[in-house]
């Protein structure tokens, strides 16, 4: 009777366990096939996520990139990984340890430290960054994952085996490949796994040491993220099949192989050597087959980069639909090499560190930074014909760059709150942002986690502004915000608002307006609010650096965005305001008429553009944002 | 048999570091003949077979093969092949590719290496054996593929690191029998090492005693057995009592007070010198017959013999008989003169 309670117990438990490991991988699959953009709600099968996917270059080449990266990153750390396990096993014992210790720092060290340090050194070698320092990153954090795993077989190993092997005739290296190769097959085999998972997983390293455009699965992902759609589950859904596929092939190889074994016996005794020695041969002529063809395609790619012009683009993730910039490439017969970045701040980051781009799209504040410290050149006008095509309030009066010198306007919109009609009553809205506060919505609001907007709504909530370096009003500021923390209980969440809110998981939240807009076009219960206190009114807009060589071809990229049809494909796939009059005016009375979150007012005179912040202030306000998100 | 050497060492010393192994080793190994290098563990035995395979290069000396310095010469490039202490046969292969290796790397047809390696097998006992695997053998058998793996080269000298090692007491005599057999059927040269004196003395043409980097006595079994030159290679080889005593003159020896007669002659007149008496040579005679008398005081039974301890006014004697007597018991002890070994003084 006890046992069998026990055996029930044990059985739910690995149950439980299973399921805590496999659900989220199914949620995950399950939502590849969703016919809608949802991540929560399922609306009905397709498989348009799949066609989306195998379409998108961008997608393809991230694949391909991550995946030569592993194999050639596999290969070259496995074999200077072997050959140093077993030179190491040689050395003299203080040289072994002493090196056997440095060897396990980089398997220690945290992973940013080490795409840190290989960033700055790529950098301080003028190395151009991209495919080569990404393998080379690689090879040098996969390398010390083969040597752990080869070296104590090298040691367990029968130091008479390979003198056997040579006392029979066999030269040093025949004795390496015939012999001691064969009798470190595990640990090899081992290391490779590991080395090669650990490149194919590879997020931190690879992101710090790419560039050019070159992002493997990973970086793509995480700059995706900024609007999640099913695309990335269809991805994750083949990557699964395929490690499934692997996994069981692995499994059932020994099995197969057992058989055949059996069978070859059974059937005589001469053939099968000949036979194993076929097989061998043909392993090692369709391997070296992969490998040649591996670096065809990647020295094609690259030959077809250097023969075109190149313009070098950086944006933010998801912030362009990607047909349009193939067709850009179409049209004037150039290569775009398109990079994203997840924030302004780590886009500056990387500028600083060395990387070279033509074109940014960066925010207002971020601008005014680049053009004091002289990161930017001032747009040739004369080569952009549609410039009339912008709404001209965004070029005149603007405060980060007036008259649009060195930028040219791109999106724009402001923050305010996306509420449920249902629950939200009129009357409470007139609080303005202090509704942010009402206790009667305790546990139903969404906090956007950004450090300057949250400042922003308890600076203007307070009626200060929210550009202020007064460390008191910043003070106050902060105390609003723990206040609301405390009573309100807020989420802090990122993009994934949008998909909470469309689920109407809560009541409120507060967002940018462009991201109301999609809210409020998928859910019909939502509608958006900006109090009348003022908020950040921003604008993101392209520019050209000073690296820039070819400014007709940027100039001609950035006019392209101005043409009516394509910021109206654009805007279709982004969401926001643009900058374009036609298109922002088809939006707000065609496409999403009636929409709130569509064209937002913009003559509420307690309106701000955020600036540039000092050091010391950002420090300040950084430090406080932390205890409010601790609290 | 004896006509031609076809290894020599000319003074050969190896360090590691700064421990010296070798001292001075000069020695002729001849065709044919099965040479045993014997000693303890330590001695030095095992570098010299390592550096005529070639695994070591000697610090200093040289080493002929067939009258050419081969010190240099890497081991694939030597006609001699080594059968190793733990066999190290390769796990990953089947006895047969294991067998083949060596014919393998010499780019030979596949039905030429078929032909040997069954050749092979059954010189060695082990046909049928082909497809299994060599770690699920026996000791014995890993022992005969080894051999067999080495023989099929048709090395000109076959090298033995202590190959019987690792077997029992009963699988060893059977195979030091089926070893002495494999060399006289393939007729080359066998270099054996072992720490095992009655191995040694079993299976040898000649053997080599070696301690402390130092050949201290080569010669037949019988020479080494009976008439050992030092003190070490009587206490090494056999059972003795060594005893201290004088020369007289040719042929008289002078221990324990007592002149005895021996066959032993040049030495100089009253030198000092070393009596090796083995145990099995004391014959046990009454009190009044002896030069020598004492008294039993302990009494070991040994299977084929007693061994007894024999207190005389001198020293005690290790004696080995096959009669019976009680502890306690007073004797006396004669020694034929041929039975007394005078060694000088090392």
């Amino acid at each position: 009777m006890r046992s069998k309670k026990i055996k029930i117990g044990a059985k739910l438990y690995i149950l439980v366990c299973f399921i805590f490991f496999y659900l989220p991988i199914a949620v995950t699959m399950f939502f590849s096939f969703n016919s809608s953009k949802s991540l929560t709600n399922f609306t009905g099968f397709s498989l348009h996520w799949y066609s989306k996917l195998l379409s998108d270059q961008s997608i393809l080449a991230a694949v391909y990139v991550s995946i030569s990266i592993a194999v050639f990153a596999t290969i070259i750390s496995t074999i200077l990984g072997t050959i140093t396990a077993i030179g190491l096993s040689k050395s003299r014992r203080l040289l072994k340890e002493w090196l056997l210790n440095v060897n396990n720092v980089p398997i220690m060290n945290p992973d940013i430290v080490t795409a840190i340090s290989l960033m700055i050194l790529f950098s301080s070698a003028g190395l151009q960054r991209g495919y080569i320092t990404m393998l080379l990153a690689h090879v040098a954090f996969c390398t010390p994952f083969v040597i752990t795993s080869v070296y104590p077989k090298v040691r367990s190993m029968d130091q008479n085996l390979p003198n056997a092997a040579m006392d029979l005739g066999a030269t040093p290296y025949q004795a390496l490949t015939k012999v001691v190769v064969p009798l470190l097959k595990p640990g090899i085999f081992a290391g490779m796994l590991l080395a090669f998972t650990m490149s194919l997983d590879d997020f931190i390293v690879s992101y710090f040491v790419t560039g050019n455009g070159v992002s493997n699965i990973s970086i793509l992902v995480y700059n995706m993220t900024k609007r999640i759609n099913p695309t990335i589950n269809a991805l994750s859904t083949l990557l699964i099949l395929a490690v499934a596929i692997v996994l069981i092939g692995m499994n059932i190889w020994p099995v197969i192989k057992e058989k055949r074994k059996n069978k070859l016996t059974a059937s005589g005794n001469a053939k099968p050597r000949r036979n194993s020695r076929k097989r061998e041969k043909v392993t090692f002529w369709s391997v070296t087959a992969i490998i040649t063809l591996v670096a065809v395609v990647c020295a094609a790619q690259f030959s077809t980069i250097a023969n075109k012009q190149t313009l070098r683009v950086f944006n933010s993730g998801e912030y362009v639909d990607m047909s349009l910039i193939s067709d850009f490439e179409k049209e004037n017969n150039c290569k775009v090499v398109y990079e994203t970045y997840d924030s302004n701040e780590s886009m500056y980051t990387k500028l600083q560190s060395g990387s070279t781009y033509d074109i940014l799209v960066p925010s207002d504040y971020m601008i005014e930074r680049l053009i004091k410290e002289k990161y930017l050149k001032p747009v040739d006008w004369s080569l952009i014909t549609r410039k009339d095509a912008i709404i001209s309030d965004l070029v005149s009066s603007n405060e980060y760059d007036p008259g649009c010198k060195y930028s040219v306007p791109y999106y724009w919109g402001n923050v305010g709150i996306v509420y449920n009609k249902n629950i939200v009553s009129r009357e409470d809205l007139e609080e303005g942002w202090e509704i942010l506060k009402n206790t009667k919505y305790k546990g139903q609001i969404y906090m956007y986690d950004s450090e300057r907007d949250s400042f922003m709504i308890a600076l203007k909530s307070l009626g200060y502004s929210m550009n202020t370096t007064s460390k008191a009003e910043i003070r106050e500021a902060y105390n609003w915000l723990i206040e609301q923390s405390e009573t309100m209980d807020p989420v802090y969440v990122g993009d994934d608002v949008m998909d909470n809110m469309i689920s109407g998981n809560k009541a409120m939240a507060v967002v940018y307006s462009g991201d109301a807009a999609y809210i409020i076009d998928e859910n019909d219960d939502m509608e958006y609010f900006v109090p009348d206190e003022g908020t950040n009114e921003w604008c993101d807009a392209m520019v050209v650096t000073k690296y820039c060589k070819n400014m007709e071809l940027a100039c001609k990229f950035m006019d392209y965005f101005l043409d009516d049809e394509v910021s109206k494909v654009n805007t279709e796939y982004i969401g926001y305001d643009s900058a374009v009059k036609s298109t922002f005016e088809y939006f707000r009375d065609v496409a999403y008429a009636g929409n709130s979150g569509c064209a937002p007012d913009q003559t509420n005179p307690r309106n701000e553009v955020f600036h540039n912040q000092s050091q010391k202030t950002k420090e300040y306000m950084s430090n406080l944002w932390t205890k409010v998100k601790s609290n | 048999m004896k006509n031609k050497p076809i290894i020599e060492l000319r003074d050969i010393s190896k360090n590691f570091g700064d421990q010296q192994v070798l001292r001075g080793i000069n020695l002729d190994i001849y065709e044919n003949e099965f040479l045993t290098l014997l000693g303890p563990s330590g001695c030095g035995k095992t570098t010299i077979l390592r550096i005529i395979a070639g695994f070591e290069e000697p610090s200093n000396g040289q080493v002929l093969f067939n009258g050419e310095n081969i010190a240099k010469l890497p081991p694939y490039k030597r006609e001699v092949n080594t059968v190793f202490q733990k066999y190290a046969l390769f796990p990953f292969l089947n006895v047969r590719d294991n067998v083949a290796f060596g014919l393998k790397l010499k780019g030979l047809d596949d039905d030429i290496i078929s032909q040997r390696v069954d050749k092979m097998l059954s010189m060695v006992g082990l046909k049928g054996y082909e497809k299994r695997d060599v770690t699920r053998l026996s000791g014995g058998q890993q022992q005969r593929v080894a051999i067999a793996r080495a023989l099929i080269n048709e090395p000109k000298v076959l090298l033995l690191d202590e190959p019987l090692g690792a077997l029992d007491a009963k699988l060893r005599k059977g195979m030091q029998i089926e070893l002495k057999k494999i060399q006289k059927e393939v007729g080359i040269t066998f270099v054996f090492v072992t720490h095992d004196q009655e191995e040694a003395l079993s299976m040898s043409d000649t053997i080599v005693v070696i301690n402390d980097g130092i050949i201290q006595q080569v010669g037949s079994p019988m020479d080494i057995y009976n008439e050992p030159e030092k003190r070490f290679v009587a206490e090494f080889i056999g059972e003795s009592n060594i005893i201290e005593g004088n020369m007289i003159r040719d042929c008289l020896v002078k221990f324990d007070d007592i002149e005895w007669e021996c066959v032993d002659k040049g030495f100089k007149p009253n030198e000092e010198i070393e009596v090796v008496l083995r145990p099995e040579d004391m014959d046990v005679v009454d009190v009044d017959q002896a030069k020598l008398t004492g008294t039993i005081v302990s009494k070991v039974f040994m299977g084929v013999h007693y061994e007894y301890f024999v207190e005389t006014s001198y020293r005690k004697y290790k004696v080995h008989t096959t009669e019976s007597y009680e502890v306690g018991k007073e004797i006396g002890l004669t020694i034929d003169p041929y039975d007394i070994q005078v060694m000088h003084i090392s």
